[in-house]
């Protein structure tokens, strides 16, 4: 009988966490997985109708990931994915954070409008933004440079971060910025020492995605920069891959993969300040 | 509580702010005047050729054309640059480089003439290069077709033509041989079906679509704008007989994934060894070679068993299209003279010779001596290649080529119509009717913007 309980609260969890999690796993992991394989198999068994998709049966490859060291600028693309992305997060997040403040602590005529207007401006999809950004970049004269990315891409970001911090600062007890006022600090020395360090999760959760939505950007990236040699990962990949009717899979496959080691890496070692800024951001 | 240090820099911060708020106002006066003056700062304005093309399915096209403009670029001393893009990015590119009225000098177009009509204001003449360049060429192929308002916008670049790619394995097991016609294709495809291998012509939103039922619909007479550009004529009775043979095609010969096939999925099929033929460039036949595909449980390679032939015939003509790719220039470019220079040195025989070369006869020029390029005789694969140029008309055959006539080819209005009746969807009727008020809304709507 006790073996018995002792078997039942074991494997409890199994029943009740792992088997029904598990088919979010698969379908969350599937393309990865895929993506994977397929950046390893011959050309000639990709084309293969008969071989099995989701194994590799003739053998592996790493000529597609030769393909894309050798004859792309591949490892260009990263590097300048990797400057803009950094660079338009840390100006989205230090501006998200300016903007979330005042926001979310400061009563002043307008202050609600604001912030929904902020929102709002978050729901403009880039696809009806490209057409007069292209113009205020190019009067900037910042085209075909990496600086027009640095400079729009805060356009989507810093609404974002701003409603995503405003959200959390929300759930910072006042009182305790009361006290530090009641020592002497002032509104910027609240913030800074204060609240900030009582939002690292908000904000490293603001800005992990304010990163993945600048690696993954495609459409200002390609209108707005051109020369092969700056353009990011997702153009680049796409540009030299894709060849009139013909498409590089084993290579599209690779970049892809290589693409998505900076995002997991990022959610990997700051996840536990990610689930809990989006929890706390999300209940006050 | 604070630490010296700290307390210092914030016991400045009054004055921080105000340097701040003086720095952001002179930014801001800055970027004002520069929006403002719709220019950008001189050290942005270094002079320098700018040309965006498409990646060609063959590398080396891209290679040779950099070559040409470097070497024309160390002539002239002037400082080049050749980008590349996907063919699938160019509408977004062009769009956005009008809006702003800046980016390159130089510009691939299409595909289709229809850029020419559609961004005719932004444009660039062109009159004297293609009398200049035409004569050195053996003369354009079809001039008429290229003149847009009666002007040369757009110089027709190269084309891709359309031979139907064949199995020679299977034709030999079902004891056929090289078709020559639609129907030939039917009976074909009906028995490749049969053994699995049936034909593939795409019926989805994609350019092959486009191409292959248009080239159907000629041979069988039809058409769906007349000569003057304004009148639809899909509703007639040739119509409704290529209507009924691509349904045959479809549900006798063709597997339904067909209705879901992109531009890569025909090669995709042919090379796989799945499809016994497609109607499509030599692509397919050019990546098997490369990528040493094998048949299917042998070890004999695929493209050794691939043939191309002519474009085939119907009941009333044989016709085919393609995607015509052009060049262009843009007018609010700063060095129109320049461009048109690189242009004229990039038409010289011998120039396009080594370039259609370097292209496998892939990219062929809308020029007839290069019609007859040896690259054609140096593969018996590309021998029906200047054949089917030959045939080849733009896609608004025989109206004109306007922006109203690019729409219904970017809207897959003919794919759709054929599509609907091939499925089931629609009775012929109702397919014609709902294709020729698409069109004639398309058309309509064109004439009041201009």
């Amino acid at each position: 009988m006790n073996s018995l309980s002792r078997w039942t609260r074991r494997s409890r969890p199994l029943f009740s966490v792992y088997l029904p999690v598990m088919p979010f796993v698969f379908f969350a992991l599937f393309p990865l997985y895929f993506m994977f394989i397929t950046s390893f198999k011959k050309n000639a068994e990709l084309y293969d109708v008969t071989a099995v998709p989701f194994l590799i049966g003739r053998g592996v490859t790493f000529g597609h990931y030769e393909l894309l060291s050798r004859e792309t600028l591949f490892w260009s693309w990263f590097l300048n994915s990797l400057m803009v992305s950094l660079a338009a997060t840390v100006i989205s997040v230090v501006l998200g954070v300016l903007a979330a403040y005042p926001l979310a602590r400061l009563r002043f005529p307008g202050g609600d409008s604001f912030g929904v207007a902020i929102f709002i401006t978050y729901l403009v999809p880039p696809s009806l933004l490209f057409l007069p950004l292209s113009t205020v970049v190019a009067r900037l004269g910042l085209s075909d440079s990496l600086w027009a990315l640095v400079v729009t891409y805060p356009t989507f970001l810093v609404p974002f971060c701003t409603w995503l911090l405003m959200g959390y600062f929300r759930t910072v007890p006042k009182e305790i910025e009361e006290c530090a006022m009641l020592d002497g600090c002032n509104r910027l020395q609240t913030l800074i020492r204060i609240l900030l360090p009582v939002a690292v999760p908000g904000v490293i959760c603001a800005a992990l995605f304010a990163f993945t939505l600048s690696w993954n950007e495609f459409l200002y990236a390609l209108v707005f920069v051109s020369p092969a040699e700056l353009k990011t990962l997702t153009v680049g990949v796409f540009s030299e891959l894709i060849r009139g009717d013909v498409y590089y899979w084993g290579g599209l496959m690779a970049g892809a993969c290589v693409g998505s080691f900076p995002i997991v890496i990022a959610y990997v070692f700051f996840l536990d300040y990610y689930v809990s800024g989006l929890t706390a951001g999300a209940v006050k | 509580m604070a630490k010296p240090s700290t307390e210092t820099t914030f016991d400045s911060h009054r004055v921080s702010r105000r340097h701040f708020l003086g720095a952001a106002a002179g930014g801001a006066a800055g970027l004002t005047g520069i929006l403002a003056a719709g220019r950008a700062p001189a050290t942005a304005q270094a002079k320098e050729l700018t040309f965006l093309t498409v990646a060609s399915f063959v590398p080396a096209t891209d290679t040779e054309l950099k070559r040409q403009l470097d070497e024309w670029g160390a002539k002239n001393k002037v400082k080049v640059r050749l980008d590349i893009i996907a063919h699938l990015q160019l509408v977004t590119k062009k769009a956005a480089e009008v809006q702003s009225r800046s980016g390159h000098d130089l510009t691939a177009l299409g595909p289709g003439l229809g850029d020419a009509d559609l961004y005719f204001d932004h444009l660039a003449d062109l009159n004297d290069v293609a009398t200049d360049v035409a004569p050195k060429n053996g003369g354009w192929l079809n001039e008429n077709d290229y003149l847009i308002r009666g002007k040369w916008k757009l110089l027709p670049w190269w084309m891709p033509p359309f031979p139907m790619a064949v199995r020679t394995d299977l034709l030999e097991q079902l004891g056929e041989k090289n078709p020559d016609t639609w129907e030939d294709w039917l009976r074909i495809g009906k028995k490749g079906k049969a053994i699995g291998h049936p034909l593939g012509i795409a019926l989805g939103h994609s350019a092959d679509a486009n191409v292959t039922l248009l080239s159907i619909l000629w041979s069988y007479g039809g058409s769906y704008v007349a000569k003057d550009g304004s009148t639809i004529t899909i509703n007639s009775k040739q119509t409704r007989q290529a209507m009924d043979f691509v349904k045959r095609l479809y549900t006798e010969a063709m597997d339904p994934e067909v209705l879901a096939w992109d531009d890569a999925s025909n090669n995709r099929c042919l090379n796989a060894g799945k499809c016994i033929g497609i109607h499509n460039p030599i692509s397919a036949y050019e990546s098997a070679k490369k990528d040493k595909v094998t048949v299917p449980g042998k070890t004999q390679q695929i493209a050794e068993v691939i043939d191309h032939v002519n474009t085939p015939k119907g009941p009333v003509d044989r016709k085919a299209t393609t995607g015509y790719w052009c060049v262009g220039v843009w007018n609010f470019s700063k060095n129109v003279e320049l461009a048109k220079d690189f242009l004229r040195y990039h038409f010289q025989p011998e120039n396009q010779a080594r370039w259609v070369e370097a292209g496998h006869g892939f990219n062929m020029p809308f020029l007839a001596n290069l019609t007859k390029h040896p690259v054609y005789k140096s593969d018996k694969q590309y021998r029906f290649i200047p054949e089917v140029a030959k045939v080849t008309v733009p896609p608004s055959w025989p109206g004109p080529t306007t922006a109203a006539s690019q729409q219904v080819l970017d809207l897959y209005i003919i794919p759709d119509m054929f599509a609907q009746y091939a499925t089931g969807k629609m009775n012929v009727d109702q397919a014609i009717a709902w294709g020729e008020k698409e069109m004639q809304e398309i058309y309509a709507g064109r004439r009041r913007k201009t």
